[in-house]
């Protein structure tokens, strides 16, 4: 063999593990969110009485009943037997009891919802050939539907968080961005040290402030409201804030806004006009940042709310609360992701816009 | 259209650095004023406190006699074009054209006739929708040049406008704008480094160093009547050469004696030299002013050390006594490295300086 294959071979063995580990890294990393979303999509049946677990949730539920002489059986398709399983009573007769019985444990247990009088047809038909197999369309949301329906005050909490996020948001945008611009257009002495400091907040954890801070918030009126909560967040986002900003606002040449002052606007007009429009996609994307840092907080807010609950700490209690319901529990994690991946959506256009790649 | 007066402005960033150290100039109406000078001389410095953008720490400014020192930037009725363009990238070419205009609530109707009269004048009257990222590097400086123009303002500041440009265009852009000054007359301060650039567009060139005017004068001042050294050094490609030579007065003549050759002058014509008689003093004289002389009446007879061919004529160096002397030759004249020339000097174009004030010996026979 020569040295040259021998070399070659060297590389690709090289890159073929490092494309093995990475793939690997990737699953690890993939497949609990993955499975977090495929679980909130799944019925009690599929997530407690199928392994191994379908890749993807399914969209409709397939039952067979036939009839001997007990009375009729039902029986759900299960994906990991591929078979037909016995599900729900032993048996049951044609009664509008049993029938409305029936229903309600198709939907609560399949996700599934079918009318009476459909079972009843079934049921005749069944009369007549002595068995039907049929499907139902599966309820997709159920059970982000019952976690807010089951969950007490899931949906106000919602409201909750979103005030929080929005006012630490504006908060740790304007101060923070205000402090960003001090440090990027200003000398003076003391400045790297006092940049330096301004993360020092952020080196507690928020554990050991909180207690602190419930006596001041209470001193303030504001303990177990949205905007105590945003106050608290606020510290901490913030000094993040003025040092993603500073770095923002030192990215535009300062020479941008003296030409402004030039051609007939004051500095503030400046700012207004020329540094503001072109930080837009910077301070988007710090806004990101603050937003998901607080939407998604759950120490702090444990601590600092009582009634007023976040949704993280609702989906939090709600997780240490139960027994199993996992689907569920799914469920209200999800929807948690949800804003924050909404917000991030609506927000990419201005981090990913750029002026025509010009060099300023 | 206006004069402008800088009365003493000095400038001083911290204890030791000194933007400009002192300015007394005064610019005449529709003039066009080159700033020249070295690296770090403060011409840029000079041109923002002018504009506004930089506190004077002493002296005053005034445009058209009223005093400007101390008010914003927006109300002194200039415009600038920055060496960086300073175009805002966010905006179309027509919004950064308009931007003052629209500041001054203009109507609309002669905003857009302005913006098109503009950026016709300046060749970019079809880009008008395009943002900057769009455009290339000369288009964008027409752009800057536009968006300064559209004011018409009555000082126009432009801070190495070209100076990103590459060397055909900025030749190019050099007659536009003078074109464009010849057009709009308005008053116009221009700062460059390049020599070339201040010799062909200025009235008047302002040659600074060190945050000091040198020399205020006509292009043909600093290139014939240098005030000292550092200006004949300055201007022209390649630089005047120097001499140190050593003069004695002989009766009606004067004798210049450098250890490679001696000239020897009429007194009448270098009277002026009269008081330097045993002493030394330095000679300057400019390379196209060195002439091959084949001839037995050549000055000095030398080696060439190198030949640089530029086309219309070619410049070649000699050493004379460890200092590299560079002379212009006619391209049609065949001159090869190694060869030994004889040359002379065109007496009338000499140039006489003070060995320590370095400053010019004026002489009658100055043109
Ligand atoms: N903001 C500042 N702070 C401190 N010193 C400065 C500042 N701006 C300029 N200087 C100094 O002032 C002097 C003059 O600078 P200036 O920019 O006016 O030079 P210039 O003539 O424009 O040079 P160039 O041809 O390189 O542009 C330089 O020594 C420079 O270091
Ligand atoms: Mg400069």
């Amino acid at each position: 063999m020569n040295s040259a294959l021998q070399r070659q071979l060297r590389r690709s063995a090289k890159r073929t593990s490092l494309y093995i580990v990475l793939v690997g890294i990737l699953f690890i990393i993939i497949f609990p969110i993955f499975f977090l979303f495929s679980f909130s999509f799944m019925s009690d049946y599929e997530t407690y009485s199928e392994w191994p677990k379908p890749l993807v949730p399914s969209f409709k539920a397939d039952f067979k009943i036939d009839k001997d002489t007990e009375g009729y059986h039902l029986y759900i398709f299960n994906k990991s037997e591929n078979d037909f399983m016995p599900f729900g009573p032993l048996f049951f007769s044609n009664s509008e009891k049993d029938v409305s019985n029936l229903r309600k444990f198709i939907k609560l247990q399949a996700n599934s919802k079918i009318t009476d009088q459909k079972i009843e047809e079934y049921l005749r038909i069944v009369d007549k050939e002595s068995k039907v197999e049929f499907s139902v369309r599966k309820d997709l949301l159920a059970n982000y539907i019952l976690f807010f329906q089951v969950i007490n005050g899931a949906a106000r909490a919602v409201l909750n968080s979103l005030m929080v996020a929005g006012a630490t948001v504006v908060i740790a945008l304007t101060i923070g961005g205000m402090g960003g611009y001090a440090f990027a257009r200003y000398f003076f002495k003391g400045k790297n040290l006092l940049k330096l400091s301004v993360l020092f907040v952020r080196m507690f954890p928020a554990v050991s402030l909180a207690i602190p801070m419930v006596i001041i918030l209470a001193r303030m009126g504001l303990y177990d409201r949205p905007l105590g909560l945003s106050l608290v967040y606020s510290v901490g986002q913030i000094s993040m804030s003025i040092w993603i900003t500073a770095s923002v606002f030192m990215s535009i040449p300062i020479s941008l806004e003296e030409a402004a002052m030039i051609f007939g606007t004051t500095r503030v007009g400046a700012f207004w006009h020329v540094t503001l429009p072109l930080a837009l996609p910077g301070l988007a994307a710090c806004a990101m940042y603050s937003f998901i840092g607080s939407w998604n907080e759950v120490i702090a807010a444990v601590v600092l709310t009582q009634f007023n609950p976040t949704f993280p700490v609702v989906v939090y209690k709600a997780l240490v609360g139960s027994q199993g319901q996992i689907n569920l529990i799914t469920a209200g994690s999800v929807a948690q992701a949800v804003p924050a991946i909404i917000f991030t959506l609506i927000i990419r256009k201005y981090i990913i816009q750029m002026w025509g790649g010009v060099k300023v | 259209m206006a004069t402008l007066e800088l009365v003493d402005l000095a400038k001083r960033f911290s204890k030791k650095v000194w933007g400009v150290r002192k300015m007394d100039l005064d610019v005449n109406e529709k003039e066009f004023i080159v700033l020249l000078g070295p690296s770090g001389c403060g011409k840029t410095t000079t041109m923002r406190m002018v504009a506004g953008l930089e506190e004077v720490t002493r002296g005053t400014i005034h445009l058209d006699g009223k005093d400007i020192t101390d008010i914003p930037p927006r109300d002194r009725g200039i415009s600038m074009v920055f060496q960086n363009y300073a175009i805002w990238p966010h905006m179309t070419v027509f919004d950064n054209i308009a931007f003052s205009l629209k500041l001054k609530k203009m109507p609309k109707a002669e905003i857009r006739q302005r913006v098109q009269e503009t950026a016709d004048m300046v060749k970019i009257g079809e880009l008008l929708k395009r943002l900057p990222g769009q455009l290339s590097g000369g288009q964008q400086q027409r752009v800057a040049l536009a968006r300064a123009l559209a004011v018409k303002p009555k000082l126009f500041l432009m801070d190495e406008p070209l100076s990103n440009l590459d060397a055909k265009l900025r030749v190019v852009m050099r007659t536009e704008l003078k074109a464009i000054h010849q057009q709009t007359e308005a008053t116009s301060i221009f700062v460059t480094h390049d020599q070339s650039e201040a010799m062909s567009m200025a009235d008047r060139i302002v040659i600074m160093k060190d945050g000091e005017i040198i020399q205020i004068g006509t292009p043909d001042d600093v290139y014939f009547r240098s005030a000292n050294m550092f200006v004949a050094g300055f201007i022209g490609t390649p630089p005047t050469n120097f001499f140190n030579i050593r003069c004695s007065v002989d009766g009606e003549e004067i004798s210049l004696k450098h250890s490679n050759f001696k000239l020897v002058l009429p007194l009448k014509d270098f009277s002026e030299l009269d008081a330097y008689n045993g002493k030394e003093l330095v000679v300057g004289v400019r390379p196209e002013d060195i002439a091959v002389d084949s001839s037995d009446k050549a000055l000095f007879t030398n080696k060439v050390l190198v030949v640089e061919p530029q086309g219309s004529h070619q410049v070649v160096a000699l050493k004379l006594n460890d200092a590299i002397v560079k002379t212009i030759v006619s391209a049609d004249q065949s001159v090869k490295p190694g060869d030994s020339i004889g040359f002379n000097f065109n007496l009338k174009r000499l140039h006489f300086f003070n060995m320590e004030t370095e400053n010019r010996i004026k002489t009658a026979s100055e043109i």
